[in-house]
């Protein structure tokens, strides 16, 4: 660490992943008031508030505002951004940022979202047409499933995989994903079943895609000069952005994906880590293949070898390297504002001993928010939790 | 001021396809634009290409917005001047492999989705060509 203050994770809320009948606003204060309830801190200590802009289907809009009137806070900071799957990473980051040079004291980041108000087979299409180019690609009709079955195809072509070895990934996650009491699901498919499954856009089937929910999450921060070793603690985080735009820029290569590498070194180079120090991997990784990617951009697996570092259990809770134990992006369920924020819970829990799936004498865990195809991503790691 | 694309819709009407090529850093790119992506140079100039190139990858969705049919086959094409662009197909999906030679074409649209400016302009589509046409 470079800056004289250490930010420090003091408390944490979510709800579980699923249908919520109420509004946003009271699944924030749930998650607010559950996270206060484990800090040693009042609400009127709150001097920053970081949250993703909600969906624009969100009823209530302007919602950090409101927010803050409902709660009677008078804040130095606050950001509502709205960055795609990155947005709860960047107001993380932000947070992160402030306290370390001193701009507020207390940082409350929240997420809410709830997928469940509109119609995923209408609207949301409407919705993220408008995130392709909008002259030479949105009247294709592109979706995400479209791009990231094509980087699968591509993917798979390169390395002269077998596109059905996909599947274990899936399966490990839903696994994962079922012993976990705030995820989505309580079941994990066999293999035969995720093959099985009615096809999206082709090769990707459904249970490759990540399923939308309602969530909702928050996290308390403060600054501290001397963390105690029980103490969990940001120690690093990193952003990078590559010139690319979902599959499309110069030299785009949709089966390699720098910005989690480049992020990646940053935040465990201000944290003073090597990749193998890390001993929990909590990433975003909406679709199998990106998961294999992504352990190939770590440096955990060769090029063409993530698909068998699934295989050979490496990636399972008790392998070398367990990626996902929460059940990640496929196996836990997805609403794309909360889940950066879920992946940073999951870390604590983990570094706390506390996780529904725990690693055993973890105590460094790295995470990763993107958005589009891995275009952007955020990575931060946490430290602590030791006795 | 006139849209900077224009000439791309023009000429795609007569079955041209354009790109730029940077004078800067002589790479081509897609789409136009008056800085090149590459080098950031804004000493570039429209080329014509001819619309050839191969399939680097492609899918079929299911489902899509309303005002598209639910199966769409869709690919990237590499033009063999470069650059990569997202097209849709008009051929079956199981016709396709990697690599295959297509062609960018002009074509009618007919999708109920508003393309503003471009109401009036035909779209394009890839079309598989057989390799001694490629």
């Amino acid at each position: 660490m470079t800056g004289a203050v250490t930010p420090t994770v003091v408390g944490v809320g979510t709800v579980p992943n699923g249908t919520h009948s109420v509004p946003e606003r009271d699944l924030a204060l749930t998650v607010l008031r559950d996270a206060l309830d484990e800090a040693p801190i009042e609400l009127g200590a709150v001097d920053g508030l970081y949250m993703p802009a909600p969906r624009p289907w969100t009823q209530q809009g302007f919602f950090s505002t409101y927010l803050l009137r409902v709660l009677g806070l008078d804040v130095s900071q606050s950001l509502e951004i709205s960055t795609g799957g990155t947005s709860g990473g960047h107001a993380f980051h932000t947070a992160v940022s402030d306290i370390r040079e001193g701009r507020v004291e207390t940082a409350l980041v929240l997420a809410v979202e709830r997928n469940s108000t509109i119609d995923t087979t209408g609207p949301y299409f409407e919705y993220i047409l408008k995130s392709f180019d909008a002259e030479f690609e949105s009247p294709i009709g592109m979706t995400v499933p479209a791009a990231y079955a094509q980087s699968m195809q591509r993917y798979v072509h390169e390395h002269g995989l077998d596109r059905d070895d996909l599947a274990e990934i899936v399966v490990k996650n839903r696994k994962n994903g079922a012993e976990n009491p705030e995820g989505l699901f309580d079941d994990a498919p066999a293999r035969d079943e995720v093959l099985d499954a009615r096809p999206v856009a082709d090769p990707i089937r459904l249970f490759d895609c990540p399923a939308p929910c309602d969530g909702a999450a928050a996290i308390l921060l403060t600054g501290t000069e001397e963390p105690s070793p029980s103490g969990i603690t940001v120690t690093g985080t990193g952003f990078h952005h590559e010139p690319t735009h979902f599959l499309m820029g110069p030299d785009a290569d949709p089966t390699e994906l720098p910005a989690v590498g480049q992020a990646v070194d940053s935040a465990l180079d201000r944290a003073d880590n090597a990749i193998d120090d890390i001993d929990v991997f909590e990433p975003y990784a909406p679709f199998p293949h990106i998961e294999a990617m992504i352990t190939e951009e770590l440096g955990l697996a060769e090029r063409g070898q993530g698909v068998d570092a699934c295989l050979a259990g490496r990636t399972a809770p008790d392998g070398e390297i367990p990626i996902s134990p929460s059940g990640g992006c496929l196996g836990r369920g997805h609403p794309p504002m909360v889940t950066p924020l879920l992946n940073y819970i999951e870390a604590v829990r983990q570094l706390r001993k506390t996780a529904a799936t725990q690693i055993s004498d973890a105590e460094r865990v790295l995470t990763t928010a993107e958005h589009g195809h891995l275009n952007g991503v955020t990575a931060a790691v946490f430290a602590g939790g030791c006795d | 001021m006139e849209p900077y694309t224009q000439p791309f819709w023009e000429e795609l009407e007569d079955g041209t396809v354009l790109i730029h090529a940077c004078e800067s850093c002589e790479r081509r790119f897609f789409p136009p634009s008056p800085v090149c992506p590459h080098c950031q140079a804004t000493d570039v100039e429209w080329v014509e290409t001819t619309g050839c190139g191969k399939l680097f990858s492609f899918t079929r969705t299911h489902a899509t917005a309303a005002a598209f049919a639910d199966e769409l086959v869709v690919g990237t094409v590499e033009l063999d001047d470069g650059p990569k662009l997202l097209a849709p197909i008009d051929e079956p999906y199981s016709a396709l492999e990697i690599g295959a030679p297509v062609r960018i074409e002009p074509t009618e649209y007919t999708a109920d989705h508003d393309r503003g400016w471009l109401e009036d302009y035909p779209f394009f589509t890839a079309r598989k060509l057989e390799e001694t046409d490629a």
